[in-house]
């Protein structure tokens, strides 16, 4: 394997790792406020990618499909803490687990049924032709993929900073009880929690797209790989999703190219397995003290 | 006492009888194939519940289990031509092992790090399947001619009674096994894994043996399954399966084996539940009109909460309203299962049979249990005659430091054996911190512990607990789930030499140990006046039992030094004279005691010598009367003072 193609792959898997890091990115946002996540974040994706594809076949706007899109992406993660995450968390068990799995698969045999088994391409305004730079080939998509990318965490991480609304999501992050008792309220803050989560999914599955078409499937293989990337670089860190983010997307698309694409998945799992393993708070995350 | 095992067991024959009989009596091929079907299931599902229902972990895993019990069968049958008996027994031991090297390192983790990591671990076995064409022939399938059983060419109903068979033994075993003290140390290390190490019981190696077992069940049912259906692919166990697998287990009833089956049951029927419109409809309704009773009692009694009342109102009447609506009910299947597992979740937490137990209970009034009588306490906690007072317990320089806080800094002391030994000192002063140093939760940044001139293992709450040290929670660390005698039972010491290995408990050889077990812990519930709450959940006595329960937990460790981290904390005037009671009699039997305290009138009621403790220093040792009079004592506790002050009293 000669430099340049190794770049090119690294390159090229690295821009595709960053919608893993946006998809995991996702499941930080809630885990940080509710120590849960949504097992069915994949299908989150999925649905809307293929909700922002109807409303291009309905010729609607470009910059509008977005907006809708990230408007039903909020309402899907909405939807899922209602009726999946709330009740396990006032149980105070982990029956979210198995809610969200479930929704899942509703979510799953809906779209299969509504919008057919096939893989469809995604049409997009932005040109496909790649560019070179540094002898390396880059398309105007795969760009487009990190700009949004980084877009979307500035922009969340700007809220979260510069807001009422996002401090209080802080506060409710760092400590629940405290929080609670400053007047906030934990349970709506779960819940902007998880429609944020959810407009993050709406936009990688808009982003990812136009690169990878739309299908029934697309949402599992996303979130398995977000999955590896949340837990190798630990659930609190957002510079750690990146970097493993991309590590990952280049690692996959190497071991794709030398190994055989059915292996295409294993380095990811893999290296989840291992994490968890070594160090199950993940690379960028800090160990916590038991205490009685 | 007969009616209830008449009643309970007579059930599980029935059932059996029914299954074996079924094929006498109805010869159609396709019937005979769900059956079989069920049977594989039903032992694959049992597994599973072991970890999902017992250990209370996500396990994503079990199609991957499957799988490999499946493939290895196959393998060894289509490449060395191994025999029938041989293939099981292979496909058992590799599901065992992959079961336990996944464990190994996962079973650390809680929650959903645990669900990642099995749900990669399916993930990966799949690829691996796929894609190793030299060994698996990958995507294209194996096939897996049915060998046969002792030179006797098995015809599908000899095949399906092997099957049940199987079945019924994986039952029984597991009946056995859950029955002993694993089944216990499953539901304690679910309750508290920090207690269950603290009794002894050890928590990981009781997990990873537990999800390894499971995952040989697996195993098991993936070379029934080879032989069953003859050809095998890889696409068979992804994570489809899987996920309908756990839901099957969840729907039937975690924690039961009749759960298990349902689930199998549910799991086998459902293609064919589905086929057919009218059924579907008719229990699709059945289901509505039950979530509408249920709802309307739970809301009127205001037992339960409107979203979990209407919940599953609104998902059955999706159901019906679908199954009204939709042409091809099966390309739905899996949106109807989700509904369906939504509205049990929700609104049966317990699934289906931990429901239907509860109302059988009360239908046929099964009596509960009769307990022995308690076994004599001497032969429980023999009284020892050390009265000379040697140093049985040292620390040594003891330091533990968490980060720039030095929680405890540099304490040296001697416990003597028979006395009882207070520790007390002002909040923030380093009491717990020591107490979890030298119980073995926190690993000592440096110094030395000492019992009984040997070195006390460090760092480990399991290793300390076995040399020889328990000690009770400030913050109740009970195993909530279980009833009082069996809070006990889980930490008698030297109680189990049989249930220690797991395959004679799979065979029930521990059932002498496990009488004697009863009556010893009845003996300690009496010791601390807890004998008639012996069959009273824990999480159901007053909080002032619990306190004592915990204490009772602790001393059935047959402890040399017991450690009692404030145990009076919290309890009335009445509660505390007969704990410090109690606290006496335990001494009196000869145990050394460590007690952590912060009502001065316990501390001087019962301690030979008091050690004070400020900034994770000592500063004052001696009898509680020297103590309260030390002036850096009292500084302490009251800040510089001129004159004489009052004595310090109760501060948290």
């Amino acid at each position: 394997m000669t430099g340049q193609i190794l770049a090119q792959l690294c390159v090229s898997g690295a821009l595709i790792g960053l919608v893993y890091a946006l998809v995991a990115y996702g499941f930080q946002l809630t885990y940080a406020t509710s120590k849960s996540l949504n097992f069915g974040q994949g299908e989150l994706v999925m649905v809307s990618a293929f909700f922002s594809l109807t409303l291009v076949e309905w010729h609607v706007p470009y910059v509008l499909v977005i907006l809708f899109g990230l408007l039903f992406g909020a309402l899907l993660g909405i939807f899922s803490e209602r009726t999946s995450v709330r009740i396990a968390l006032e149980q105070k068990n982990e029956g979210w687990i198995l809610l969200t799995i479930i929704l899942g698969l509703f979510l799953n045999s809906c779209a299969e049924n509504i919008w057919g088994r096939d893989d469809r391409p995604f049409p997009t305004p932005i040109s496909s032709t790649p560019i070179h730079i540094l002898g390396v080939d880059v398309t105007p998509i795969e760009l487009s993929v990190a700009v949004g990318v980084f877009a979307v965490m500035a922009a969340v991480e700007l809220f979260k900073r510069r807001t009422l609304l996002g401090k209080a999501f802080e506060a409710i992050s760092a400590d629940r009880d405290a929080g609670e008792l400053m007047g906030i309220s934990a349970s709506s803050t779960v819940m902007l929690s998880y429609a944020l989560s959810g407009v993050v999914a709406a936009i990688a599955g808009i982003l990812v797209s136009p690169i990878t078409t739309v299908g029934p499937t697309m949402g599992a293989a996303v979130v398995l790989k977000a999955f590896s990337v949340a837990v190798v670089a630990g659930l609190e860190s957002g510079f750690g999703i990146v970097v493993v983010g991309m590590f990952l997307g280049a690692l996959e698309s190497i071991a794709s190219f030398q190994v055989g694409s059915g292996w295409r998945e294993a380095p990811g799992l893999i290296l989840l397995i291992l994490a968890l393993a070594v160090r199950p708070t993940g690379i960028f995350g800090r160990a916590v003290i038991r205490k009685v | 006492m007969w009616k209830r095992l008449l009643l309970i067991r007579g059930a599980e024959l029935a059932m059996f009888v029914v299954l074996l009989a079924l094929p006498l009596g109805i010869n159609n091929p396709y019937f005979l194939g769900l059956l079989t079907l069920l049977a594989i299931y039903g032992i694959l599902l049992i597994g599973l519940d072991v970890s999902v229902g017992y250990l209370g972990q996500i396990n994503l895993a079990q199609s991957a289990f499957l799988g490999l019990g499946a493939y290895a069968a196959g393998i060894m049958l289509a490449r060395w031509n191994c025999g029938f008996i041989t293939c099981c027994i292979g496909g058992t031991a590799f599901a065992v092992a992959m079961g336990a090297l996944l464990a190994l390192p996962s079973l650390r983790l809680e929650g959903p790090q645990f669900a990642l990591a099995t749900l990669s671990f399916t993930a990966v076995t799949v690829i691996f399947l796929n894609e190793s064409e030299w060994l698996t022939n990958g995507a294209q399938g194996l096939t897996v001619p049915r060998p046969p059983l002792f030179g006797h060419d098995l015809s599908p109903k000899e095949f399906y009674w092997l099957c049940m068979a199987l079945m019924a033994l994986t039952w029984i075993a597991m009946r056995n096994l859950l029955a002993s003290q694993w089944g216990r140390a499953f539901e304690a290390l679910r309750d508290s894994p920090i207690a269950t190490d603290a009794m002894g019981v050890g928590t990981y190696r009781h997990k990873v043996a537990g999800f390894a077992l499971g995952s040989g069940l697996g195993g098991l049912a993936g070379a029934l399954y080879a032989f069953n259906f003859q050809y095998l692919q890889p696409q068979t166990y992804t994570y489809d399966l899987t996920v309908i697998l756990l839901l099957g287990v969840v729907l039937g009833g975690r924690k039961s084996l009749w759960g298990a089956f349902v689930g199998a049951t549910l799991v086998a029927l459902l293609p064919n539940l589905l086929s057919n419109r009218t059924l579907f409809i008719g229990i699709s309704a059945a289901g509505l009109v039950f979530s509408i009773i249920a709802a309307a009692r739970g809301l009127l009694r205001r037992t339960t909460k409107p979203f979990q009342a209407l919940a599953p109102v609104v998902a059955t009447g999706v159901l019906v309203a679908g199954g009204a609506l939709v042409s091809n009910t099966e390309d739905w299947r899996r949106a109807i299962f989700a509904l369906m597992l939504f509205s049990v979740v929700v609104g049966l937490p317990e699934g289906l049979m931990g429901f239907a137990s509860k109302f059988l209970t009360n239908l046929f009034r099964i009596p509960p249990q009769v307990l022995p009588e308690p076994s004599p306490l001497e032969s429980v906690l023999p009284e020892r005659r050390e009265r000379t007072a040697t140093p049985i317990l040292e620390m040594r320089d003891l330091k533990r430091w968490f980060g720039g806080v030095k929680a405890v800094d540099g304490l040296s002391m001697k416990i003597l054996s028979g006395q009882i030994h207070g520790l007390i000192g002002p909040n923030g002063s380093g009491k717990s911190t020591v107490v979890n140093v030298v119980s073995g939760l926190y690993t000592p940044t440096s110094g030395e512990l000492v019992l009984r001139g040997e070195t006390l293992p460090s760092g480990s709450l399991l290793k300390t607990s076995r040399a020889g040290v328990a000690r009770t929670f400030q913050n109740l660390q009970l195993f909530t789930g279980m009833n009082a005698l069996e809070n006990v039972m889980v930490a008698l010491r030297g109680a189990y030499p049989v249930s220690r290995n797991l395959p004679l408990v799979l065979l029930g050889l521990g059932r002498r140990e496990e009488a004697r077990a009863r009556a010893d812990a009845l003996a300690l519930l009496e010791f601390v006046g807890l004998r008639k709450e012996a069959l009273t959940p824990a999480r159901d006595l007053t909080y002032g039992a619990q306190r004592f329960l915990e204490i009772a937990r602790a001393v059935a460790r047959k402890p040399d030094v017991l450690i009692l981290d404030e145990p009076a904390a919290g309890l009335s005037h009445m509660d505390i004279q007969r704990q410090m009671e109690v606290i006496k009699k335990v001494r009196d039997r000869g145990v050394t005691i460590v007690l952590i305290e912060h009502h001065m009138d316990v501390v001087s009621g019962l301690c030979d010598v008091v050690t004070v403790l400020d900034g994770g220093k000592l500063i004052a040792e001696g009898s509680p009367a020297e103590v309260k009079r030390n002036p850096k004592v009292i500084e302490a506790y009251l800040g510089e003072v001129e004159s004489k002050p009052a004595l310090p009293t109760a501060t948290a």
